[in-house]
């Protein structure tokens, strides 16, 4: 246990939690110098990195780096991170490793949401798409808690409403897809893998200012989070307020899944599988929320590299990549939960 | 014993009632004189007859086949997972047909809907298989929870590979959208009339195994102390509910929900009773699919919404409301 502290602020951290936060830093400094270096055209590293903060190298550095890789590569961390925060906050508040927002419908619902206005307003600006995201995955998870609320709600309830829930978002895009031109489907199928190929400078800046919001908040109520985790009697006895605390968290974990939504499409599974690490890695008795961030983080740019690494036929957008790992993952966590272990 | 075979009367009924309105409504509804002629006294100068007789008898037969098909392997499923939640839909089986599906149309293999239904055969198969040896095995089988999680991700990995594969190839895309939306309509009724006999049989099948099924589901001790084989009693069920669960999915598209909200309902009017339970699923379900498939039809004229979509978002809701009424400890 020690104590950080910068001025009047003061963090306390366990050791452990300090050593794996700091190394999955330099872990993905790392893979960021790696993806803004590697690729067809060669750069060396001291042009990549003065072209990504902006410095004119002069080409192929300037466009290659500035304008691709360095919006994608940040892209990926800063959508890595939300869906890191999403899930760590959603997976401590129903006190279940399984939930996800992936799959009790709040992505789905932002899907709908991005994929009707892709439908309704052909021309697709990010703030439209967004926006259409961001009010998909509120409205689906109003109905989900409409739908888990008798007096109060049990985790389990809350996942069992979504699964349904998300089912009727995901038939709505399906019937949306059917109205479709053919072209506009297969853009709107592009999008719903999720991919973060050409992601743009805009798309990074949205990202990084609901980060910006969003993070202060969760910190605030980080303590909150993790008294609740030993039940809501023991944390109201502590001071905290539940439900208040409660209804934020779950508010910013929503928000969180459907702007990353909003950035890339719907990537599944990081928000399943990087808290579940950061928890393993940090062996936190608690929620860890800046570990999973930077878990959700590193192990997005991994997929989003990996995929641009493969072989040309194999080339498939990252959300295909991080599904391909990431459902196995499940499914062993399911597998050996029916063994009879700790879930 | 006669309170069921008054339910099961009342569930034909309303077959009987469901057919009817299928036959009769649509964009030009056609009165029931009309359509009983055009079925036993065919006209072929009347195109109202003809449409009775070329496009919406072939549709319908097409509703209670899949409808019969998923009604009784949802039941199957239930008994045999021990667990309300299970419907080959939400656990992956359908999906496992569909990337089948895709992957041979891709190849070019599947042109035909004859060389379709052994491919979504084999893929319902593997995917049948990996769900029930992930999810409903050892401690998990009474975690309800556990067991939808692992078909939603199974779901989630099937979709995301057959997303990769209509990425690359434009022209399966287009045929795809329209299948998975679950329509009635793409296929040529000759093509169905191939699946008849294998969801007869396979319904067959199920009704004389059902009183062992019934006795597993009691127990695996109560069973092998009746004498009972249950292995072979699992195996045949998974064989089974792949076949019913792949033949549906062949002729309508991926319906969910279909398969878990009708044994849901039979179960409670005609209580626990397997045999029973699935003769009213079975026409149950074929009632409901063709209930969504003329909702489908009458929403929202001149077009149609694909009977997937009516059936998901019908089937979604009953599945939610479900979760909200469950005890606890249920969960």
């Amino acid at each position: 246990m020690r104590v950080l502290r910068i001025g009047q602020l003061g963090v306390t951290t366990h050791r452990r939690t300090f050593a794996v936060g700091m190394l999955l830093l330099l872990v993905l400094v790392g893979l960021l110098l790696f993806a803004l270096v590697v690729g067809k055209a060669d750069v060396t590293v001291w042009d990549a990195v003065r072209a990504a903060l902006g410095i004119q190298v002069g080409a192929p550095a300037d466009f290659i780096v500035g304008q691709v890789r360095a919006p994608r590569a940040l892209t990926a961390i800063l959508v890595g991170a939300m869906l890191g925060l999403s899930g760590a906050v959603l997976q401590s508040l129903t006190r279940n490793p399984l939930a996800s927002p992936d799959f009790i419908g709040i992505t789905m619902g932002a899907g709908t949401g991005a994929v009707l206005t892709l439908w309704l307003i052909a021309a697709s600006s990010l703030w439209i798409t967004a926006a259409g995201a961001a009010a998909g995955a509120l409205l689906t998870s109003a109905l989900i808690l409409v739908l888990a609320w008798r007096r109060v709600i049990v985790p389990l309830r809350l996942i069992l409403a979504g699964i349904g829930v998300g089912f009727v978002a995901q038939a709505t895009t399906q019937y949306l897809l059917t109205r479709m031109d053919v072209h506009d489907a297969g853009n709107a199928l592009g999008w719903l893998v999720g991919s973060t190929t050409g992601r743009t400078w805009t798309h990074v800046a949205f990202a990084a200012a609901v980060l910006v919001v969003l993070v202060p908040v969760l910190l605030g109520f980080a303590r909150a989070l993790r008294t609740m985790e030993m039940g809501d009697d023991t944390a109201q006895a502590l001071g905290v307020s539940v439900g208040r605390s409660r209804a934020v968290l779950a508010v910013c974990s929503v928000l969180l899944a459907a702007a990353a939504t909003a950035v890339t499409g719907p990537i599944g599974f990081i928000a399943l599988v990087a808290p579940a690490l950061a928890l393993r890695t940090t062996r936190s008795a608690g929620v860890a929320l800046l570990p999973s961030a930077l878990m959700g983080a590193a192990l997005l740019l991994t997929a989003d590299q990996a995929s641009q690494l493969m072989p040309q036929d194999l080339q498939f957008p990252v959300g295909i990549f991080t599904a391909a790992v990431g459902a196995p993952y499940l499914l062993w966590l399911v597998w050996r939960a029916s063994r009879g272990g700790p879930s | 014993m006669r309170q069921r075979a008054l339910i099961a009367i009342a569930a034909a009924a309303a077959l009987v009632v469901a057919v009817a309105l299928s036959l009769a409504l649509g964009s030009r509804p056609i009165d029931l004189g009309t359509v009983w002629n055009a079925l036993v006294d065919l006209d072929p100068e009347d195109p109202e007859q003809l449409i009775v007789r070329e496009l919406r008898a072939s549709r319908t037969l097409i509703g209670v086949l899949a409808g019969a098909a998923l009604g009784v392997a949802g039941a199957l499923m239930q008994s045999l997972t021990r667990n309300p939640f299970a419907d080959p839909g939400l656990l992956g089986i359908n999906a496992g047909a569909s990337l089948a599906v895709v992957i041979a149309l891709t190849a070019g293999l599947g042109g035909g809907f004859a060389a379709q239904v052994p491919i979504a055969f084999v893929g319902a198969g593997i995917a049948a298989v990996v769900v029930y040896a992930i999810g409903a095995r050892g401690a998990a089988a009474g975690a309800p929870v556990r067991l939808a999680l692992a078909g939603v991700a199974l779901t989630a990995l099937i979709t995301s590979v057959t997303y990769a594969v209509l990425l690359v190839d434009d022209a399966t895309l287009e045929q795809y959208r329209l299948w998975v939306a679950g329509s009635l309509t793409g296929r040529q009724s000759e093509d169905v009339t191939a699946l008849v006999p294998i969801v007869l049989v396979a319904i067959a099948v199920a009704l004389l195994a059902s009183r062992q099924l019934q006795a597993v589901a009691l127990g695996e001790d109560a069973a092998r102390a009746l004498g009972i084989r249950i292995g072979g009693i699992r195996t045949l069920t998974i064989v089974i509910v792949t076949l019913l669960a792949a033949s549906a999915t062949a002729a309508a598209g991926p319906l969910v929900f279909v398969g878990l909200a009708v044994p849901h309902l039979a179960r409670a009017l005609v209580g626990a009773s397997l045999p029973w339970l699935l003769i009213v699923s079975a026409l149950g379900g074929a009632a409901l699919v063709l209930v969504c498939d003329i909702v489908g039809r009458v929403i929202a004229p001149p077009s149609e919404i694909g009977v997937g979509i009516t059936t998901a978002l019908i089937g979604g809701l009953i599945f939610a409301l479900m979760a909200r009424r469950m005890k606890v400890v249920e969960l």
